[in-house]
């Protein structure tokens, strides 16, 4: 008995002993797993901002420099998941599917036009009581910025950058059309100043296709993506009903902007297969001087025309030959526009720690991360401290993109703006291949529009 | 009496016994039942239950609701325009391709000699070997719209042509009808050789002896002899015609426009690139029905079923 009591006590005490000694082992382990927040970070594929995620990477660094001094036992780990999707558009479907069935990541990057989507089936976190918290990160972002994040009830998205879009021209091509340097000189004024008009712009075109062997006139994307809404702008489509935030569209607005596709198809600018062309091919036609005009952004210069077609990097060289002017007015006198597509960060609803994921994003959001991420493709900055670094002054297509931001637009933040802007481009390649008038082109919109999706004004 | 009794041990098996019946049915049936069940039965059954619901692109259903089937009655003007591209591509695929060039490629490659034959016939079974991308990658540099396409190549250094040719924009429904014919071509091809080595050689030995000449023994001897093949290659081709678009989407993307959209793809674009799933689940209801449609009326009018009943006169 004294044996079995004897036995019972030893095998009691080298459990206690051995549960001592493993105690701070599995409490340590515990502590440690507890304590890394691992918040994952969904990011395309995107040559033309690689540091819209990398900046997010390192913002956990600082974030954890930041727990520790606060003497936080918590610490983050960035996980990314990087998707393949050709474009924002479709990777924005890809992630409202990955929200949809219960899963998804922490945080996201996404297109500003698609916030209100997430919005609409509550994927993403209301951010103003956040932003107001943490003045330090999010306080100089540039006010106008923070209205692509917004949806009607709030602010759902951080601004991560900006930029303009505008017709690039080379000015070799109108020299040797007999286009005189005063001429060229004046046409960014001319736009501005709305006197040169959509109509000239095609005209000019059709000037250097008939006067010299260049086969465009007019290049623009071949896909759906936001340059040519700025078309539609000019002509005053603004494609949201402003009192009651949705979907407007105005037949003859529309059939104005289509209008311009069809003329410059008709005058021989406008290839009529622009959108069955890839896109390096028209980037290549436009550089290597066979276009005249190129429809797309600012980051192209660094992100294609400075490193791959050999264009001037250097300011005097670059407008030496090239240039460019926002999209004109419909007629003389009428106001000019520039599209500025901002890319945002937004949390996850059910992100595993919220307010962790928006100082995480606070932090990507700091002036010298950002900057890196604007000189290195050129993309326009979000606060205005940056405009003081010298880097950021050293990339001069940064600040003379910047002008444009006075007359800029944006893309509505409509939930169903995506699958509008889809009907509209297929719309655009029916004008362009001639399988619509301009009219019928508008019709089309708005009977698929008014079929396919909800609660459109039709005027 | 005798045959009857023998065709029923046949059938029913030695032993006769009900256990041995169901146990055969469950081992030579069992896997092509739960194949089709699993694959067929239950896909459809989903796509009916999907299209009552108002599935969107978040994958959420809110309500059940038969709008998806207003919708498709009364507000899709597209339709018309699909369903008659639809049939212009089945139809036009499978009369020039699948069927008429199939068997000019099967009565060719078996009147030459046999290893050129069979080396003819490797080559045209290449684009069917050759993953679909790659195969539409030779495509889209064959086509390009520019001079740098080899088809421009052709037709500016060799014919003169002064403009390069933009088949993709100009002649969108010829391209998908010739490249998806290409690839569909091959597997008439094989069907239809392998009835032809199958017709007994001394037919056309004795028709030669008869006078009859090439023409004369393809029309009398080769061409009823392939009744069947062709008419399973219609039947089976159509089908697969009417449900396949990886080569429209990777090559014309279903435009210029709605030009290239067949319904397969429309369905697609409705559901993948729109993210209306439920108004794709009731246009792809449709196209099940008329594939069912399709596959019985082929079935009637090329009176399949004598194909498959028992010879009556069993050679030994």
């Amino acid at each position: 008995m004294l044996h079995w009591k004897t036995g019972k006590v030893a095998l009691l005490a080298a459990v206690v002993l051995a549960g001592c000694s493993a105690a701070p082992i599995v409490a340590a382990t515990r502590a440690l797993a507890q304590n890394t927040v691992k918040l994952e970070l969904w990011s395309r594929q995107d040559p033309s901002g690689p540091l819209r995620a990398g900046n997010v990477v390192k913002a956990a660094e600082r974030l954890n420099k930041e727990l520790a001094a606060e003497g936080s036992a918590k610490r983050v780990q960035v996980v990314v998941r990087e998707s393949p999707a050709p474009g924002f558009d479709d990777d924005a479907l890809q992630l409202l599917k990955v929200f949809g069935i219960g899963q998804g990541p922490d945080t996201f990057i996404a297109a500003h036009e698609w916030i209100c989507a997430f919005q609409a089936d509550g994927f993403v976190l209301k951010l103003d009581d956040y932003i107001a918290r943490y003045p330090q990160h999010f306080s100089t972002i540039f006010p106008s910025l923070w209205e692509s994040a917004k949806c009607p009830d709030g602010t759902y998205g951080v601004p991560q950058d900006a930029e303009a879009r505008m017709f690039f021209y080379d000015k070799k091509l109108l020299r040797r059309a007999g286009y005189d340097d005063a001429f060229i000189a004046a046409m960014p004024k001319r736009t501005l100043s709305g006197d040169l008009t959509m109509d000239e712009l095609i005209d000019i075109a059709k000037q250097v296709v008939d006067k010299t062997k260049v086969q465009y006139g007019i290049l623009h994307r071949p896909n759906k993506g936001p340059d040519y809404i700025m078309v539609f702008q000019s002509y005053g489509n603004g494609f949201v009903d402003p009192k009651t935030g949705h979907l407007l569209l105005e037949r003859d607005k529309l059939a104005a902007a289509f209008g311009w596709f069809a003329r410059g198809v008709k005058e021989g600018v406008i290839p009529a297969n622009n959108t069955a062309m890839e896109f390096d091919a028209l980037r290549k036609q436009f550089y290597t001087g066979n276009a005249v005009f190129w429809m797309y952004g600012i980051w192209d210069l660094g992100t294609y025309a400075f490193p791959t077609y050999g264009l001037p990097s250097d300011e005097a060289a670059f407008f030496a030959d090239w240039g460019w002017i926002a999209a004109p007015g419909p007629k003389k006198g009428g106001a000019p526009g520039s599209l500025t597509h901002p890319i945002i960060y937004a949390v996850a609803a059910r992100a595993a720690d919220p307010e962790l994921a928006v100082r995480l994003l606070g932090h990507a959001s700091a002036a010298d991360l950002n900057t890196d991420h604007a000189v290195t493709t050129t993309h326009l900055g979000i606060k205005p401290e940056q405009l003081e670094d010298p880097r950021y002054a050293k990339v001069w297509p940064l600040a003379r993109a910047t002008e444009l931001l006075k007359i800029t637009r944006f893309l509505p933040n409509n939930p169903q703006f995506g699958d509008l802007n889809g009907i509209v481009f297929r719309a655009l390649q029916g004008v362009e291949t001639g399988r619509l008038s301009a009219k019928d082109a508008a019709d089309f919109v708005i009977d698929e529009a008014t079929a396919s999706l909800k609660d459109v004004i039709v005027k | 009496m005798a045959a009857t009794n023998e065709l029923m041990i046949e059938r029913g098996g030695q032993a006769g016994s009900a256990a041995r019946r169901r146990a055969n049915f469950a081992i030579f049936l069992g896997p092509a039942i739960v194949l089709t069940v699993l694959f067929f039965v239950i896909p459809v059954l989903i796509d009916i239950a999907v299209s009552f619901t108002d599935l969107s692109r978040s994958l959420r259903v809110t309500k059940f609701t038969t709008e998806q089937y207003a919708k498709i009655f009364q507000g899709d003007r597209r339709l018309p325009q699909v369903i008659g591209l639809t049939f212009v591509y089945v139809f036009g695929t499978l009369a020039i391709f699948n069927v008429t060039f199939g068997l000019i490629l099967a009565l060719t490659t078996t009147s030459i000699n046999k290893v050129a034959g069979g080396f003819f016939r490797g080559v045209w079974l290449l684009p069917r070997m050759s993953p679909s991308v790659l195969y539409i990658l030779l495509w889209l540099w064959a086509i390009n719209p520019s001079e740098l396409g080899l088809l421009n190549q052709i037709l500016m250094q060799v014919l003169g042509l002064g403009k390069p040719l933009d088949l993709m924009t100009e002649a969108p429904i010829a391209l998908i009808i010739i490249s998806n014919g290409f690839i569909g071509a091959s597997m008439g091809m094989i069907i239809f050789t392998a009835a032809i080595r199958g017709i007994p050689e001394h037919l056309f030995h004795a028709a030669a002896v008869d006078g009859a000449g090439v023409l004369a023994q393809i029309r009398f001897i080769t061409l009823p002899a392939l009744r069947w093949p062709i008419s399973f290659v219609t039947i089976y081709q159509t089908l697969s015609l009417l449900v396949s678009f990886e080569y429209i989407l990777l090559l014309t993307k279903g435009g210029p426009f709605y030009d290239t959209t067949v319904y397969a793809l429309y369905v697609y674009r409705r559901a993948f690139e729109s993210g209306q799933y439920g108004y794709g689940a009731a246009l792809a209801l449709f196209l099940i029905v008329i594939g069912v449609a399709v596959a019985l009326l082929g079935w009637r009018f090329f009176d399949m079923e004598r194909l498959l009943q028992r010879p009556r006169i069993e050679v030994h």
